[in-house]
This record gives structure tokens, C-alpha cells and sequence, in this order.
């Protein structure tokens, strides 16, 4: 017999070897210096590679009941999960101002205001809209502004992180972070010309990604602002309920929901954008809220609405988030399934 | 159908851990995603359980290396103050060093010798390697045979290279 190669000494080490071979070998082994120095040599890189490869392990936990897996797929709290999401979260909350607002009367205060100290303008999508009659009154705004407005939110969202208590209620996020002078349109650019550029850049705004928790607990309600009036969603007193009736006629058309969910209510938003919000069952304790308000806006271009649609959507005339306790990728994907209830 | 899928449960869940541990190098996502695949499991039963959960495993763990490269890339955009240094106690910084050293060696290894050295660490048998990684089983032995011996050799690289830093 020829020396044995690494690949069989190997095998035999890991007792993978079939029985008549591992006897043959152990012959051959007794009896050939060369091969039991090799057998010694991988046995002693064997037991290294094991070894380096316990200085990474995980700790040692007892395994949870199978009982648990049984009922739902584990979730750990968003903040064991993803120790940094809680500072995105924060500031996704205080984007919620800016999702659910009123296009019109918020976008000329803006104008006229200093950036208060919390300003929600950084974690966002970019979505398009066409700007409102407040805003056309002071529209000729020097170009150098809204520069800087748009190049300090990075800045501004750190500080408001250090300031603010992160909301009890805020699930996770995946924060898109787009700042409006940033290449916000990169695959029109070099079609488009600079001015019609130019154009969609204005027109274009940062809105605040709705990521909440869905069950309704009891807190401050100052952690939320929409429209400038701190609310809390799932707050009996501001966000009242109401019946599907009353939705269809707020928001102009039919609300839409996640097709196959059983829907437990319908509120009314707290400002008069017409925003109500559709709460749907996932599982007994699991409750996912599906924001919509009439779009007002004018996305005729496929490609603007493409991007527009990253964290909300346009269906048929409203615009859909969503909130809820689950994965920002589970959210995602219910989020595509919105359609009009029927 | 659910008891004997308990009993694998009970054998395979840590080591499940392990294996994905070593994927997504977070102890909290490693326990979440290996609970979530014997969750899928109960939904589909199938007839080789083991072997279905290390697959669907690895699957999560690269769609969980793709979120968190995703994630990072946002927050890192959002961070623009530097963490407070927290003080670790000397051990942990040990422990932390070492882990980090045996992820950078892992990493230099090609992904079919990392994942067949990871499915042996986590139990398998040559046959379920060869079944997974798709080699032939008599190619399992000197496939691990070669990973063993990268990883030892990218290890002390490391670890030599890190006390040239010290050093310096």
C-alpha cells in the first residue's frame, strides 16, 4: 500500500471511514513510519482546528421548550435583536410627524420656521409630491436654504437621539437614509436635464418611515406628533374609532387592508388629512396597523413612484404604511399585499 | 410526525445555534433564526429534518448576512457621533479579540471548505455533508482536511500579525 493520503487520515480521525478500509489502514499505519508521523501530524491539526474553532462559540444557553417554537416563530425584543436599531427607531418615530401631516399647512410653517430642535427630516423615503398651494406662496425659496436644511440631518438626528427616551412602542426600522440633496434621483440623472432635475428635487420631500408597535401602550403622548399635535395611533381619545363606512368616506375610497387578515378596527387620524388607520389581527396578541391618508400628489412618472413606494405605497389613490411588531422585511412583504378591502 | 421533530429539536437545536452562530457571528439572531427554522419545519415537515434545517439555516443566514450588511450601511450613515468607549473587563476584550480572530480566518477559507468544516463542527456526518455541500463523500476528508488546515494556518497569521501590531 502507498502512503495514505491526508483526506483518508482525516476520515479515519473523524471515524468516517468504512470498516474495511479503517482496518486496512490501522495495518498500514502500524508498520509505515512515514504514515503514522502524518496520522500524528493531521490527529494534532485536527484537534487545533477544533480548538480555534471553540474560541467562537456562542454561549451556552439551555434550549427554549418546544412548546414555544410550537406557537410562534420566536421573536426576541427588537432591542436584543438589533442593538443599534433602537437609535433608528427614534427617529423614525419622530418622522411620524411628517407622515401623516398635512402637506399644506406644515410644509409653509416649515418655510417660515427655524428647524425646531427635533426635527424628523433624516430617516426617510424620498417621496415625490407635487408641491401644495401654501407651499407655491412661498415658493421662490433661495435654493442656498434648502441646501442646508437638507445637508444637516445627519447632525441633527444624532443630537435628537442623545435627547430623547427611545418610544416604548418602536419595533424596528430599516431606515432609508436619503438625503434630499443626495443623488435622489440617480437613475433618471444624466436623462433628465438639470432643470427638470432641479424640479423633481424640490418637489420632491423626506417622509418618516411609520414603525410602531401595534399593540396600544400606555404612554406619553408626546413621543408622537402628527401635524404638529402629538397624538398616540392606537389612543382611543385621539384616534377614535369608527366604522368602515365612516373610512370609505374619509379617505374618498375603499381603506385597504391586507387581503386574508381579519380586520379588528378602523380609526380616524387626529388631523384632517383624511388619514385613518386600519388595524388588522396577525395572530391573537400580533396586531399590525396599516396607515393610509388620500396621496394628493401628482406621480405620473413610473420611476418617481417607484422610489416614492420604497417604505409606503400608493395604492390606486392613497398612501399605505405600515407599523407592527414584526420584521421590518415581514412588514415589507404584508405591505405589498395591501389592497382595497371589498 | 411533531414528536419526532421534538426529539430532533432537542438534539440539534444548539448545535443549530452553533452553525449559525458562525454565519452571523450575533448570538441573539443565531437563537432567532434557528428557532424560526424549526418553525418552518413544523409548518413543513420534512422527511429529512435535519438535513432540511441546516439547509434552510444557511439559506437564512445568508439572507440575514444581506439585511445586516444593509442595515449597517444605513445606520453607519445615521452615527455621526462616535460611541462613548465603554470599558470591557480583560476577558471579554480576550474573548471578543479571539472571536474576532477566528472570523477573519473562517473568512479565508473558500465557502464550500467553511461550510463543510461548519456542518462537521455542528455534527454532521460525511454523508449529510456530502448531501448539503453537494460534494462527493469521498471528497469530504481532504475537503476538511484542507479547511482545517487553512484555518490553523489563517489563525496564527492573525494572531502573529496582531503581535507585530502590539509590538510596533
Amino acid at each position: 500500500m502507498s502512503h495514505v493520503d491526508e483526506g483518508t487520515l482525516h476520515a479515519y480521525l473523524d471515524g468516517e471511514l468504512p470498516s474495511g478500509d479503517r482496518a486496512t489502514l490501522e495495518a498500514h499505519v502500524a508498520q509505515c513510519a512515514t504514515c503514522r508521523a502524518a496520522l500524528a501530524d493531521e490527529r494534532a491539526l485536527r484537534d487545533r482546528a477544533s480548538a480555534v474553532l471553540g474560541r467562537a462559540r456562542p454561549l451556552e444557553r439551555p434550549t427554549p421548550p418546544f412548546e414555544q417554537i410550537r406557537r410562534t416563530p420566536a421573536r426576541r425584543p427588537w432591542h436584543v435583536r438589533m442593538p443599534l436599531a433602537w437609535a433608528a427607531s427614534i427617529v423614525l418615530a419622530l418622522g411620524v410627524g411628517y407622515l401623516l401631516r398635512s402637506p399644506t399647512r406644515e410644509v409653509a410653517a416649515l418655510h417660515q420656521q427655524e428647524p425646531p430642535a427635533v426635527e424628523p427630516t433624516v430617516v426617510a423615503t424620498n417621496q415625490t409630491r407635487a408641491a401644495p398651494p401654501a407651499e407655491q406662496k412661498t415658493a421662490p425659496l433661495p435654493q442656498e436654504r434648502t441646501r442646508r436644511r437638507a445637508a444637516a440631518p445627519a447632525d441633527e438626528q444624532s443630537r435628537t437621539s442623545d435627547k430623547t427616551t427611545p418610544p416604548a412602542d418602536v419595533v424596528a426600522a430599516v431606515p432609508a437614509v436619503e438625503p434630499r440633496n443626495a443623488p435622489a434621483a440617480p437613475v433618471a440623472a444624466g436623462r433628465v436635464n438639470d432643470s427638470l432635475q432641479r424640479e423633481r428635487l424640490q418637489a420632491s420631500r423626506l417622509e418618516g418611515v411609520v414603525v410602531r408597535g401595534a399593540a396600544a401602550p400606555a404612554r406619553s403622548e408626546r413621543d408622537m406628533a402628527i401635524d404638529g399635535a402629538p397624538v398616540q395611533p392606537s389612543n382611543p381619545k385621539t384616534w377614535p374609532l369608527i366604522d368602515r363606512r365612516l373610512a370609505t368616506s374619509v379617505l374618498g375610497e375603499e381603506p385597504v387592508a391586507v387581503p386574508g387578515l381579519a380586520v379588528r378596527s378602523f380609526r380616524r387620524g387626529p388631523g384632517n388629512d383624511g388619514t385613518i388607520v386600519v388595524e388588522q389581527t396577525l395572530d391573537s396578541v400580533t396586531v399590525i396597523q396599516i396607515f393610509q391618508r388620500p396621496a394628493r400628489t401628482s406621480l405620473n412618472n413610473s420611476a418617481e413612484r417607484g422610489r416614492a413606494d420604497h417604505f409606503g405605497r400608493f395604492v390606486g389613490g392613497l398612501r399605505v404604511e405600515i407599523a407592527g411588531p414584526v420584521s421590518t422585511d415581514s412588514l415589507n412583504r404584508l405591505l405589498d399585499q395591501v389592497k382595497p378591502l371589498h | 410526525m411533531p414528536e419526532d421533530l421534538a426529539d430532533v429539536y432537542r438534539n440539534t437545536y444548539p448545535a443549530l445555534v452553533r452553525f449559525l452562530y458562525r454565519k452571523v457571528w450575533d448570538q441573539g439572531r443565531a437563537e432567532d433564526l434557528a428557532q424560526e427554522a424549526f418553525a418552518r419545519a413544523l409548518v413543513h415537515r420534512p422527511e429529512n429534518a435535519r438535513g432540511w434545517l441546516f439547509v434552510v439555516a444557511a439559506n437564512m443566514a445568508r439572507d440575514e448576512a444581506r439585511r445586516a450588511a444593509r442595515e449597517k450601511r444605513h445606520l453607519t450613515l445615521l452615527k455621526s457621533e462616535p460611541d462613548a468607549v465603554h470599558s470591557a473587563p480583560e476577558d471579554e476584550i480576550d474573548a471578543d479579540t479571539q472571536r474576532t480572530r477566528v472570523r477573519t480566518a473562517l473568512d479565508q477559507l473558500t465557502p464550500r471548505d467553511r461550510e463543510a468544516l461548519l456542518l462537521w463542527d455542528a455534527g454532521m456526518s460525511y454523508d449529510e455533508i456530502a448531501a448539503q455541500t453537494g460534494l462527493a463523500r469521498g471528497a469530504i476528508g481532504t475537503t476538511l482536511a484542507r479547511a482545517r488546515r487553512r484555518l490553523v494556518e489563517a489563525y496564527d497569521a492573525g494572531q502573529e500579525g496582531g503581535q507585530d501590531v502590539a509590538r510596533g
